[in-house]
């Protein structure tokens, strides 16, 4: 019974996919295998069968061949939407795509990396995907959230999370990373915020259907982001031992200061940001200047002993 | 589990193609590439060889060659190509691009081609993109090493410590590049220290591909210690960037309580450090007094200064 619905999805799909012009029912009937029964019934086996085909993406044209009478249809499907052309891609290209599907074979994308993947390798044989060692993206951040999340900023589907304790309903516009976190830009209220995608609420779900806003033409993702780093720069100077602080030294010019200490400039915007770095190499980096920054390590630092 | 109709049809479908860009293929290969039994590979083969388009003589079906294992298709109809992306699969490929061409941003050349390739993922709708990707990825030695994973070959190189603060002359037998909250790691076995180890990649210089590794697989022994430290609830940060090696966490007191698998003390000592005063060594009792006396060394550096 399977066996004999498997086999008429797959025939009705080539049929509809072979034709050049919009094929009517009663042609479908006649010429396409596995239909069979009265007219009823026929009627019910294609109407499920459609639903199907439509529920797996595939996607049937319909058009009303007659203009008087508007039930006589036609269906089709159209092999540039089916398919995908092999000419569009280059073997180098096919190279990249490879590379880019298998990024997330380890992640929580494999599904549709593999799926993905699959497909590719049906565009040229000859690149193995064993061919490439590329990276992979281990990702300790639910990726299918990013995913659904992506699918609804290209698709303009608003959406309904909770985020701080507040369920918050959102137009999304646009993604973009930062010191290794992804961040969701999307406007709540009337106003455009950031939404950092590890503390969006797991229970995440789409409140609309396609299109279903516009996003305004002066919102420029990367003019956004700019905006919230606002950088101000400052220098400190700081002291730093000799042969210690590695990755100091190889960002910045160090000068002499004695036998134990050489001195140097760093740049920074945000003073945490520059006293994280700092502490992390410990009692071999001493600041000099500002004073603040000098009062604040030693005050932070004192909260770690006697504890 | 058995399949829908129409999820087989789909499968069956998608192997021809498949096939047909690989001839001579195995059942057995098939069956791990489409992630299905080889019977029921088997079946849908046997499926596709009775359909075709209408008329259903020899000539209009999909014809197959299937013997000792191995298939070829001989006609594949109008399957002749793989069917097209759906829209999860597109944004894969255009997140996986996007990671790319971070990774290549010192390669000029590779930079214009996933440039071009990304324009046919991306639906940019006007000009402005919807994804942006801002790591320090760029990578010099993406291509070598990459090369020497797929020809199991020693890498040479100088790495910089961040958790010692030294730097050292390695030999690798490189594993895998893989990225994790936004930064690129290699993974790999160390010659001289004979055991795994893991190298940001970002602290790798002058690296050299050198001869082929003669051993196939290495044992290590994984020094692993269970720590528990309690973090201040305000610092989710340090919590969410180390998720993967977090066992257990549980709210006591205002604070978060955690349980976590180290295997590099250094790193963790000036992690700690770094986030002062949030984090607190619960046990081992001897990481909590080391821990002190770090940051005494530090009081001490400053009081010397002034």
């Amino acid at each position: 019974m399977s066996d004999q619905k498997t086999e008429r999805l797959i025939n009705l799909t080539l049929a509809l996919l072979s034709t050049k012009r919009f094929l009517t029912k009663s042609e479908i009937f006649k010429n396409v295998a596995g239909y069979s029964g009265s007219a009823e019934t026929m009627e019910r086996m294609f109407e499920r069968d459609k639903d199907d085909l439509r529920n797996l993406g595939i996607r049937i044209e319909v058009r009303a061949l007659d203009p008087l009478f508007e039930d006589d249809q036609g269906y089709l499907i159209d092999s540039n939407t089916f398919q995908i052309n092999p000419e569009d891609f280059s073997k180098e290209e096919i190279l990249l795509l490879t590379m880019a599907a298998n990024l997330w074979h380890q992640s929580a994308l494999k599904h549709d990396s593999n799926a993905a993947l699959l497909k590719i390798q049906s565009l040229d044989g000859s690149v193995a995907t064993n061919t490439v060692a590329s990276p992979v993206v281990e990702d300790s951040e639910d990726s299918k959230k990013l995913l659904f999340i992506v699918d609804a900023i290209e698709r303009l589907i608003t959406l309904e999370f909770e985020y701080k304790g507040v369920i918050r309903q959102v137009k999304p516009y646009g993604i973009y990373t930062r010191k290794g976190f992804w961040y969701l830009a999307a406007e709540e209220k009337d106003v455009v915020k950031s939404f950092k995608l590890i503390r969006i609420g797991e229970r995440i779900k789409s409140t609309s259907k396609s299109n279903a806003f516009t996003k305004p033409s002066n919102f420029k993702l990367s003019s956004f982001k700019e905006s919230l780093n606002a950088p101000t720069i400052s220098t400190a100077e700081i002291k730093i031992r000799k042969n210690q602080a590695l990755a100091l030294r190889r960002r910045y010019e160090a000068e002499e200061l004695d036998s134990e200490w050489d001195k140097l400039s760093i740049d920074y915007s945000f003073e945490e940001d520059l006293i994280e770095t700092l502490l992390w190499y410990g009692s071999n980096v001493v600041v000099i200047s500002p004073k603040s920054i000098r009062d604040q390590i030693i005050n932070l630092v004192n909260g770690l002993i006697n504890v | 589990m058995s399949d829908t109709a129409a999820v087989r049809a789909l499968r069956t479908m998608d192997l021809i193609p498949y096939i047909l860009e690989h001839p001579g293929i195995s059942i057995n290969h098939l069956s791990k590439v489409f992630n299905a039994s080889e019977k029921e590979i088997e079946k849908d083969l046997q499926l596709a060889f009775m359909c075709g388009l209408p008329g259903y003589t020899p000539y209009e079906l999909i014809d197959l060659t299937y013997e000792e294992g191995v298939v070829s298709i001989i006609d594949p109809q109008v399957l002749n190509k793989p069917r097209n992306f759906s829209s999860s699969e597109r944004v894969v490929i255009a997140l996986g691009l996007e990671i790319l061409r971070e990774l290549n941003l010192a390669n000029a050349d590779n930079l214009k081609k996933i440039d071009n390739l990304s324009k046919k993922f991306q639906d940019t709708k006007g000009e402005d993109l919807l994804i942006m990707v801002d790591q320090n990825l760029s990578f010099p030695f993406l291509n070598i090493i990459n090369q020497a994973i797929f020809e199991t070959r020693v890498l040479t190189f100088d790495y910089q410590s961040v958790s010692k603060d030294i730097l050292s002359s390695r030999k690798v037998v490189p594993h895998k590049l893989y990225l994790q909250n936004g930064y690129l790691y290699l993974s790999g076995y160390d010659l001289q220290a004979q055991s795994d180890r893991i190298f940001k990649a970002d602290q790798i210089l002058n690296c050299v591909i050198g001869e082929k590794s003669d051993a196939q697989k290495f044992d290590q022994v994984k020094d692993e210690e269970i720590v528990e430290i309690t973090v201040d609830p305000e610092n989710l940060n340090f919590i969410e960037r180390n998720s993967s090696i977090i066992i257990e966490q549980e709210m006591s007191q205002g604070q978060l309580l955690v349980k976590l698998r180290v295997s590099n003390f250094d790193w963790l000592k000036r992690a700690i450090l770094s986030n002062a005063p949030s984090i607190k060594v619960v046990s081992p009792r001897s990481l909590a007094l080391e821990v002190e006396q770090m940051a005494s060394n530090i009081v001490s550096a400053y009081s010397d200064q002034s």
